[in-house]
């Protein structure tokens, strides 16, 4: 385990260590430990299988790992009780929004779901926030994708969790609605919230994140503050590191 | 109450559910009603077994379309990470689908009576309890099947493979109770049917209580 893999845990957020996991005769988690400060923005790169999901899926109580511990925010991520739950947010490329109802009536039922206090107001200050206050009637399916995706944003922030998760959340995205996701998740990064992203985009997650990692193989071969790697050669230095 | 709040707007804006099970009851009756002859057969006799596959039927429609519903654009994953306890989605789901069969099978009855020419009018009351509680149990284990099976691929096979078995008993007894009522027989002169029936409605909610967690996780 390298340095950078085990830094002070006395202000870490997320505290993950040694998680493993396997499906079958496949170990999709081979040992992952990592811990991160509460604000910073951690990227994950790997390819196709390589975990990330996987990862995300136990650090957020979806999915029990065979083995290892992950702690958030003091919380047992492996437990998933309610208290953690009320923490995260969770964004992916599916949106977690129902097609038939309106955007207004999605974030209105999680509002409740998250038994948020006054959850009409609150539902309708995200959908605002999301610029879509014109649309706020109208089905999700009648939505474009980056339309969809600026409510599924609305809709994992309106508990204000102080954990983002984003799993690869550029998937299917047009340059504008790409340019768009990226404002707001500056702006969500912006004080406290710490985020852990997965992403084959390379340039978008090197451009937000404060510590980068690469996954691969179940494992990270990279864990790194972003401002001690050199950012014009990370292709190289990503091929090399699918590589050991 | 937030699920079964967002079942019924869906429900009021598709009307998937409901036209799918209802079309789907009423041709299974209009099947057997060609297919018996009721000349030599008294309806009384065969109408509760027809009344019940019809049900049945159009209730496993409703079922694998309960779950698919939230498997769609990743929805389930949505309410898992919400902060309740996943047995209050289990009983959300259940309200929902139970209720939606009930209006379903209260659609059902008028054209039921008219096809099989039975008079219902007389029996209502009783045959609405042993309705009520045939359907609570095929709903209580269906709902934990359908979100077993919402993970499976041959998630459209697999429901009335695992649900058909497991209900027996409880479809047995509703038939049974269902043929009585319409002979004219108390509801107290089939305690035996009513408490089975009964009994296993329990045994499938506590069991579906205890095991809803593994069964959604990943």
């Amino acid at each position: 385990m390298n340095e950078q893999i085990k830094p002070d845990s006395s202000h870490s957020i997320i505290q993950v260590q040694e998680l493993r996991k396997d499906f079958g005769c496949l170990q999709a988690l081979s040992g992952v430990s990592f811990n991160l400060n509460k604000g910073e923005f951690l990227t994950i790169f790997g390819p196709n299988g390589a975990g990330k999901t996987t990862l995300i899926k136990i650090l957020t109580g979806l999915m029990r790992p065979a083995s290892g511990s992950a702690k958030i925010d003091g919380f047992d991520a492996l437990e998933g009780n309610a208290m953690l739950r009320s923490r995260i947010g969770v964004i992916s490329h599916a949106t977690c929004l129902y097609p038939d109802l309106t955007a207004l009536e999605n974030l209105l039922f999680y509002a409740k779901l998250y038994g948020l206090d006054d959850p009409e107001e609150r539902a309708n200050e995200s959908i605002s926030t999301a610029g879509l206050q014109l649309r706020r009637y109208d089905p999700i399916r009648t939505f474009s994708r980056g339309m969809q995706q600026r409510v599924a944003i609305a809709r994992a922030t309106l508990h204000d969790p102080s954990v983002l998760f984003l799993d690869e959340p550029f998937t299917g995205l047009d340059l504008q609605a790409t340019s768009d996701l990226k404002d707001r998740l500056r702006g969500l990064h912006t004080g406290k919230r710490t985020i852990l992203m997965t992403t084959h985009d390379i340039s978008c997650g090197l451009e937000m994140c404060d510590r980068v990692a690469i996954q691969s193989r179940g494992k990270f071969s990279l864990f790194e503050s972003v401002d001690c790697i050199d950012q014009s050669n990370f292709k190289n230095l990503y091929t090399k590191s699918l590589e050991q | 109450m937030t699920i079964i709040w967002k079942d019924f707007i869906t429900e009021i804006k598709t009307r998937e559910l409901f036209s799918s099970m209802f079309i789907f009851a009423l041709l299974v009756v209009i099947i057997f009603i060609f297919s018996i002859n009721l000349s030599l057969i008294q309806a009384s006799e065969v109408g509760p077994g027809v009344l019940w596959v019809a049900f049945l039927f159009a209730g496993t429609i409703g079922l694998n379309r309960s779950f698919m519903l939230e498997k769609e654009n990743g929805c389930l994953q949505g309410l898992l990470l919400a902060p309740m306890d996943r047995t209050a989605l289990y009983f959300g789901k259940l309200v929902s689908n139970f209720v939606f069969l009930l209006i379903m099978e209260v659609f059902t009855l008028p054209l039921f009576m008219v096809f099989f020419n039975i008079d219902l009018l007389p029996h209502l009351l009783p045959l609405l309890y042993v309705i009520f509680v045939g359907t609570l149990g095929f709903c209580a284990v269906g709902t934990l099947l359908s979100s077993l099976s919402a993970n499976l691929k041959t998630r459209d096979i697999m429901l009335p493979i695992l649900l058909y078995p497991l209900i027996i008993p409880i479809i047995i007894g509703s038939v049974k109770m269902t043929g009585q009522v319409l002979a004219g027989e108390p509801l107290s002169s089939m305690m035996n049917w009513v408490s089975l029936t009964l009994c296993f409605d329990i045994i499938y909610i506590a069991i579906s209580i205890m095991v809803i967690d593994f069964v959604l996780e990943e």
